[in-house]
């Protein structure tokens, strides 16, 4: 056979196979549980973690890539990263509404799901401290018609801040602490700086809570480039939320390879930790405990 | 020349066929599986008389076909553009997403969504892809203009590679810059630029892409002959009557506007514009007129392909397109950079 | 004819030929000899109308050229240069075909076939006519551009307004640079054969003296981007001349009908 014939040949059989691969795929997927009553596919970690929390997980088709608390999350099918949606994969799973923190894009899907009249709903109560996620834990325990558990979950959350501050007393010191976050979206590490704010959300309320202070100035989350940002603030102690932690293997001389972070205090005395992104991040109903957690965390020698 | 031509006509018309397949499968599965049934009655519902669409059938409608036809297109002006490009500098290792133009493109959409807003500029249909035109042209003129020192082919064909990798670097972090500045609604549209997507699919996309797609080609292949001609050198065209400078301005331009303008409504995609001509060249020869058809023809079944893979493997997530095209075009990039003839 | 008038050709400033008038007639095998650098590639270049020079002018004095495409113009004059490096896979059919360009619009017609078939038989390359151009050696590849070349002229000369009895024009810039002694002998045959047509202008560049005493009509002598001499090899290839202008001690040796000069230091 000429060199040519058996070219188009092989083009041929991959197409094909692809072909097969593809439509072979389809017949082993699961047919979608189309169920009767409320389907929504919720686009919030936080949103997320609060539905578990009043137990009306039940009605959670689909959840995003960023939501992982609690561990039984996992087991909901993703739509993938809320900044890289795709309308068609949100409706294959039937949703009666499409929960979300107006965080999501890319801007064509949310107009086609809005052309397709599909109910998007965003609870004007924000996580932005203790008060806002009260009050949006109320909200949300009214929407799913969760009320009692609601209530319980603010006492709770109110009982464990109190706890933990009183916790937090006994430490003398108040170590600078520099949070390091990756960002996906940018796929960069950033520092998080003390004027909160962004996606820096509830970081510096939380480390001062927790006894600490910020050590970097700056308002919202900012890029590593230069050195100098984490250098300056000299921190004692340096905090890497999980995704980024992990990513670098968990090696603490990576993260000290960090721009800035091999001269600071925090490196000399190895005292670089890791911290799940949904402890320290944003505003919960563990917020309360997780105080004394991250206490615990940036005072340890 | 008749029998080979006899040839290559056949060969046309077994990838349409192709095409017209995998079309066909692309629009059948995805997230969501449209039974052959629900196509007809989604198709029956345009028709007036009909009772209104359902959602499934919006969806078929609205999202499905509209995608599968843009990844057609795109895929077209990918395979096109990849041919043009390495018609113009004479090397089949070059593609529009090596030598800037990509890049450029998107930019040149980054600085629309970031500045259109602050700057009230008409958000016609038509700002997006000229604000994507005039990133690819400054990106491609750069690189072609600093790469063009060299007489002798060789060292030419590595200078180009490596002004298009400086260029390329230079407009992707000018993208990272834009995103730094950007509110975040803005970020949110160029995120993930540099992978491609076609998850934006509309019916107003492929308005605007179908004109520049199928102009460009009817242009560039009434050209076909005279880039034929390059093929044995620039001195050789012009003794055989081409105006070579003008070609080269003429091809350049239709390639740029034609790969930005699919840009700019997916995002980056690489590497369709390298393998596609390879494959076309291994089954056919490097006749352009054969080519400009037969990539148009491949390119638009290979995107296809990989737009299908990216809809499935992981549903009802996505994958990025540019991740699918990539995974297949780098082992070919570097194979093709192995085989010692194209440059030393 | 071909009528160089006062060319002058600088490039930033410095020119590479100076002055030279030369008139090229029909019939006749001009060949351009010199040595490095003295200019030669480039009046070819220059009569070819691939560069325009600064000064002077290039009159084909059957018609008037001001007014002619380039794309007509390519009907009547071809060059066949050094080497064609070619990177992609053309078939020697596709490559002799390029010719024809200039005389068809869209497709090749069956006269445009024949010749092509007619002009590779010629040049013995029929056996190679689908083969990868890429795959040939040099001298191989020399033999196709040539066909090339030579499909381009083939046949009565035709001017734009389609009317016989103009010129046609070969230029030949240092074709033989990678044949063996025999292609080169056959080369210069062909050459030879062609030139001799009525309507056709044929000039040539070679480096071997040998060469140029041997087959051609006319010798131009370019050094240093002026013509020292021109006219027969006799006129021109003096003892004199050679070891002024190249710098070496010629010696003539009689054979037969032609004379070979063996050339050294």
């Amino acid at each position: 056979m000429t060199k040519r014939k058996r070219s188009l040949l092989v083009f041929l059989c991959v197409s094909v196979a692809m072909l097969l691969f593809s439509s072979a795929c389809s017949r082993f997927r699961n047919a979608p549980n189309v169920a009767a009553g409320e389907r929504y596919v919720v686009i919030s970690p936080i949103y997320n973690e609060i539905i578990w929390a009043l137990g009306a997980q039940d009605k959670v088709v689909g959840v995003d890539l960023s939501t992982t608390y609690p561990p039984d999350v996992k087991k909901v099918q993703t739509v993938g990263y809320h900044r890289a949606l795709s309308a068609e994969g949100i409706l294959s799973l039937h949703p009666t509404a499409v929960i979300h923190d107006n965080n999501i894009g890319p801007p064509q899907v949310v107009e086609q799901l809005k052309q397709l009249n599909i109910p998007m709903k965003t609870f004007s109560a924000k996580n932005d401290g203790f008060d806002g996620t009260k009050a949006l834990i109320r909200e949300m325990g009214a929407y799913f018609h969760k009320e009692a558990r609601a209530e319980e979950l603010c006492q709770t959350l109110d009982a464990q801040r109190a706890a933990s501050l009183e916790k937090v007393k006994q430490y003398p010191d108040h170590p600078r602490v520099a949070v390091i976050h990756f960002g996906r979206a940018s796929s960069v590490y950033l520092v998080v700086g003390k004027g909160g704010g962004g996606d820096g959300g509830g970081v510096s309320q939380m480390i001062e809570l927790a006894g600490g202070q910020m050590a970097v100035e700056n308002r919202g989350m900012q890029r590593m480039e230069s050195p100098e940002i984490i250098a300056q603030a000299n921190p004692d102690v340096v905090l890497v939320t999980d995704y980024g932690y992990d990513r670098l293997g968990g090696s603490v001389d990576q993260i000290k390879a960090l721009p800035g972070v091999a001269t600071s205090n925090a490196a000399r005395n190895n005292r670089i930790y890791r911290i799940e992104e949904n402890v320290l991040n944003y505003f919960g109903p563990r917020s309360g405990e997780n105080i004394a957690k991250v206490g615990a965390i940036i005072h340890q020698k | 020349m008749t029998k080979p031509l006899g040839n290559r006509v056949a060969l046309l018309v077994a990838l349409s066929v192709i095409t017209l397949l995998v079309l066909a499968v692309s629009v059948r599965y995805g997230a969501i599986d449209f039974s052959v049934s629900a196509i007809g009655s989604a198709l029956a519902s345009l028709f007036p008389g009909q009772p209104e669409p359902t959602l499934a059938q919006r969806i078929f409608l609205e999202l499905r076909l509209p995608r599968a036809i843009l990844c057609l297109l795109v895929g077209a002006s990918l395979g096109v553009g990849g041919t043009l490009m390495q018609a113009l500098f004479r090397n089949p290792i070059v593609e529009p997403g090596l030598v800037g133009t990509s890049s450029g493109a998107a930019f040149g959409s980054a600085l629309y969504f970031v500045l259109g807003g602050v700057f009230h500029i008409g958000m016609s249909l038509w700002s997006l892809p000229i604000a994507a035109c005039f990133g690819g042209v400054i990106s491609t003129f750069l690189v072609f203009l600093l790469a063009r020192s060299r007489k002798d082919a060789r060292s030419s064909i590595v200078m180009l590679l490596l002004t298009g990798l400086a260029i390329n670097a230079l407009f992707m972090s000018a993208i990272g810059f834009l995103s730094y500045i950007a509110r975040d609604p803005q970020a949110r549209s160029i995120t993930f630029w540099s992978l491609g997507t076609l998850s934006g699919a509309s019916w107003k996309a492929v308005q605007v892409v179908a004109i520049s797609t199928i102009g460009g080609t009817i242009i560039a292949f009434r050209y076909a002959k005279q880039l034929n001609a390059l093929m044995i050198g620039e001195e050789e065209a012009t003794y055989l009557g081409v105006n070579v400078n003008r070609l080269k301005w003429i091809i350049l331009s239709v390639n740029v506007v034609i790969v930005a303008v699919a840009t700019a409504f997916t995002g980056v995609i690489s590497f369709v514009g390298l393998v596609v001509p390879h494959i076309l060249r291994m089954i056919g020869g490097a006749d352009n007129r054969f080519l400009i058809i037969g990539s148009a023809l491949t390119g638009a079944t290979i995107l296809t392909l990989a737009d299908l893979l990216a809809r499935i493997s992981v549903r009802p997530a996505e994958l990025p397109i540019g991740i699918v095209t990539s995974a297949v075009g780098v082992p070919v990039f570097i194979f093709l950079l192995r085989r010692r003839q194209y440059i030393f | 004819m071909l009528q160089a008038n006062n060319i002058t050709f600088r490039v930033r400033d410095k020119p590479l030929i100076s002055g030279v008038s030369v008139s090229f007639a029909p019939g006749k095998l001009h060949l351009i000899i010199g040595p490095n650098g003295a200019g030669k590639s480039t009046l070819i270049k220059v009569l070819a109308r691939l560069l325009r020079p600064q000064e002077g002018t290039v009159d084909y004095q059957d018609v008037d050229v001001q007014n002619e495409s380039e794309a007509d113009l390519a009907k009547r004059r071809a060059v066949l240069s050094q080497a064609v490096e070619v990177a992609f896979p053309l078939t020697v059919r596709e490559v002799v075909m390029m010719g024809r360009y200039p005389h068809f619009g869209g497709r090749p017609s069956s006269v445009d076939v024949k010749i092509v078939d007619d002009v590779m038989e010629y040049f013995d390359v029929t056996e190679f006519s689908e083969r990868d151009y890429q795959t040939l050696s040099g001298g191989e590849r020399q033999r196709v551009n040539f066909a090339r070349v030579l499909a381009q002229l083939w046949g009565a000369a035709v001017n734009s307004q389609g009317s016989p009895g103009s010129c046609r024009y070969l230029f030949l810039d240092e074709p033989l640079t990678f044949l063996d002694i025999r292609h080169q002998m056959d080369f210069m045959k062909k050459v030879r054969s062609f030139a001799n047509g009525p309507d056709v202008v044929t000039v040539g560049v070679v480096h071997d003296l040998n060469l140029a005493a041997r087959f051609a009509d006319d010798v131009v002598l370019l050094d240093r981007g002026r013509v020292v001499a021109n006219g027969s090899p006799a006129e021109v290839l003096t003892a004199d001349r050679i070891r002024e202008v190249f710098a070496v001690e010629p010696t003539f040796v009689p054979a037969g009908d032609s004379s070979i000069h063996l050339i050294f230091n």
